[in-house]
């Protein structure tokens, strides 16, 4: 048990040799491959019969199922956090798994002593990394906490269903099976629409998201190190991007507003001598004259987005649907347009 | 005295045991001929794309009875094959059969670079050019839209916005009072920090999500399921037909991270939709100025969006023609079930005759 500062700070030199390592040994092209993937059908399958594997086993050995709840469903698509598992190898010391007394007091000495103030040249390196094994220890007991709300929700199942008694229609360990996981899913929903479950689920994945984007600070520094690109950089570029084709849309479509409005105003002018024919026209016959002229514009809009985007693949569907809507609004006068079509 | 409650002969029990492995061993050899499975099985054609969408065009076998196509807008959570999962179970084909002319969005599959788009980009840009496509296409002012869960929820803001250019409104499965009492993924979501979430992970990634559905029903769906499977293993069609779910729900799109955070703390977190405070684009939602006439199809047992989070529409929807149609199943089944390729289509094919 790291209780003493010097053990700790022992300790802390070597997690930051071993995180240097560690990083380094991503460039390494000598590494091993890592585990080929299984074949998802058999993966899926083989999860879900393990379950029920594991299910049989405690069955007939009169013992409830561990934490069912989360065979197979490691946290938000990460594996939890495993005893003896921290960042860059540092972590508590064996048989100290989190939501134990003894992780709860290394994590209590750790916390102390990563709360002390780090020193000289690397004070700011020291001090995200510092940050980062904080917000592991904080994950590890948030993940500690799901479980055991999981595994008294599985209880609580449990305890049900033995004080149904023996049901008449009970003749098979899968009639048994499928009453259990009926049991085990109404305590779940129950306790999932708690305040409780709420608070830690929250915790959890809040917790899980601080960890992420302090890993990811770790990851950038080297990155700039290294001289390469960042997620950082690329979500710049992106956002930036996003706002310029944003604002050209905007500006598009104020465009496409002042040609109807000078359609508009040109058709109220009308050509020399158009002022006698426009003197009995209605408003409808002026609108009726824009209307072409608000869909010329749009088509030509329309064109010159596809052009200004460049994806030439989409061309050819453009220009086709262009060619097939200048023909349908040659033969669809306005007025049938706006009848009734069904 | 051991914990087990019941007193099933243990011979029997064995013997259990015994022949559920040869099923499964039995099972393997359907599994190693099960071709590659394949979603969307109508004809159809691309009228228009644009960054990672598609505008599908559905080529029935027979012309189109109706004057007023239909646009179905889906959700952007999974991809939009449910609608025309395979031949005998389509909501697509259905619908062609009843004499629609129906068009769907395919929003693509968002990557790093679509980590900005908005719900603005997607209600008033995407889904409304291909509004526009489809009207220049048929020389009309309107079209019948038909919006499907979140899909739905953007229909409903679409129409909020654009009333012109929607003749009639139906919503399936579609959320408007996010807080309802049996609403499970919004009750988790309350709390969680989006901003933090969003700014950490950028796009969500699909897996993500797929998660969160699985612990709504973590036994059911991660292993009473496949326990199940084993049933079917000697069939190989049944089978084709569960591994075809299996890939349209884990053949999933990840979610645009500016607008999964909008959607996520707007709707999910503070339920603004129901209240008129939602915005897109700087623009306010108000349902009340919807007053085309809407049809509200909502699953009776749906576990993702209750019935209680879809009904309410009636109270905020300006429209005097409301009509709200229950199916009974479930999220999924009301596209895919038996009973629901008999029921859904021709009653959405009423409705918009009649009008």
């Amino acid at each position: 048990m790291a209780d003493k500062p010097n053990d700790f700070i022992d300790q802390y030199q070597a997690f930051v040799r071993q995180g240097v390592e560690a990083w380094a040994k991503q460039f390494d092209p000598g590494a091993a491959p890592t585990e080929a993937p299984s074949a998802d059908i058999v993966g899926r399958l083989f999860a879900g019969l393990g379950g029920f594997g594991d299910w049989m086993r405690a069955f007939t050995s009169g013992e409830s199922p561990a934490t069912p709840f989360a065979h197979g469903t490691p946290p938000f698509g990460q594996p939890g956090p495993a005893e003896g598992f921290a960042p860059f190898g540092y972590g508590p010391p064996p048989g100290a798994a989190p939501g134990s007394d003894g992780f709860d007091e290394w994590a209590r000495v750790a916390r102390e002593t990563l709360s002390m103030p780090a020193l000289g040249l690397t004070r700011e390196q020291q001090e995200e990394q510092q940050a980062l094994l904080r917000a592991w220890i904080d994950y590890a007991q948030q993940y500690a906490r799901y479980q055991a709300l999981l595994q008294r929700v599985q209880d609580r199942a449990g305890d049900t269903m033995r004080s149904q008694g023996m049901p008449t229609d009970a003749d098979s360990l899968r009639t048994v099976y499928d009453r259990w996981v009926n049991f085990s899913e109404e305590s779940y929903a129950q306790a999932a629409m708690s305040e409780e479950f709420r608070e830690v689920y929250a915790a959890l994945v809040n917790a899980q998201m601080h960890l992420k984007v302090l890993q990811q600070r770790q990851v950038e520094r080297f990155a700039v190190q290294a001289g390469l690109p960042t997620r950082r950089e690329v979500d710049s570029l992106g956002e930036r991007l996003q706002a310029v084709r944003r604002e050209l849309r905007q500006m598009q479509g104020l465009a496409t507003e002042v040609e109807v409005l000078r359609a508009e105003v040109a058709a109220l002018r009308g050509a020399p001598g158009a002022a006698e024919r426009r003197s009995g026209a209605s408003r409808k016959d002026v609108g009726a004259k824009a209307a072409p002229a608000r869909a010329a514009v749009k088509k030509v809009s329309a064109r010159k987005v596809a052009t200004k985007s460049g994806a030439t693949k989409k061309s050819a569907v453009a220009k086709n649907a262009a060619g097939k809507k200048a023909a349908a609004k040659k033969v669809a006068p306005k007025k049938v347009a706006r009848g009734k079509t069904r | 005295m051991s914990a087990n409650p019941f007193h099933i002969d243990p011979e029997r029990a064995r013997a259990e045991v015994e022949a559920f492995r040869r099923k499964v061993e039995a099972g393997m050899e359907t599994l190693k001929n099960v071709g590659p499975i394949e979603l969307g099985t109508t004809p159809r054609e691309a009228v228009y794309t644009e960054d990672k969408l598609t505008l599908w065009h559905f080529k029935g076998t027979k012309k189109p009875s109706a004057k007023v196509p239909l646009l179905i807008c889906y959700a952007l959570v999974n991809t939009p094959w449910m609608v025309d999962l395979q031949e005998d179970r389509s909501m697509v084909r259905n619908l062609l059969e009843q004499g629609e002319d129906v068009y769907l969005i395919d929003w693509g599959y968002p990557d790093g670079a679509d980590r900005w788009l908005t719900l603005e980009d997607y209600i008033d840009g995407y889904l409304d050019r291909c509004v526009d496509v489809i009207r220049r296409r048929h020389a009309l002012d309107a079209i019948n839209l038909l919006g499907i869960c979140q899909g739905g929820v953007f229909s409903l803001c679409y129409a909020a916005l654009h009333g012109d250019k929607v003749k009639n409104l139906i919503t399936m499965v579609t959320p408007v009072d996010f807080h309802t009492p049996d609403n499970m993924l919004s009750h988790w979501a309350r709390n969680v920090d989006i901003d933090l979430f969003v700014d950490t992970i950028g796009n969500v990634p699909a897996d993500l999500m797929n998660f969160a559905y699985l612990t709504l029903k973590p036994l059911r769906l991660n292993q009473q399921k496949y326990v199940a499977m084993v049933d079917i293993l000697d069939n190989p069609k049944e089978v084709e037909n569960f591994l075809r779910m299996e890939k349209w729900i884990f053949d999933s799109p990840d979610q645009a991270g500016e607008t999964f955070r909008q959607f996520t703390r707007d709707f999910f977190q503070k339920n603004l939709l129901i209240q008129g405070k939602a915005t897109v684009g700087g623009k306010v939602i108000d349902l009340g100025t919807i007053t085309q006439p809407v049809l509200n199809i909502y699953a009776e047992q749906d576990h993702l969006v209750p019935p209680a989070a879809s009904l309410p529409l009636k109270d905020v929807v300006g429209s005097k023609d409301y009509t709200v149609l229950p199916f009974p199943g479930g999220h999924i089944g009301i596209y895919v079930s038996g009973r629901a390729q008999k029921l859904v289509p021709p009653a959405i094919h009423e409705w918009l005759a009649a009008r």
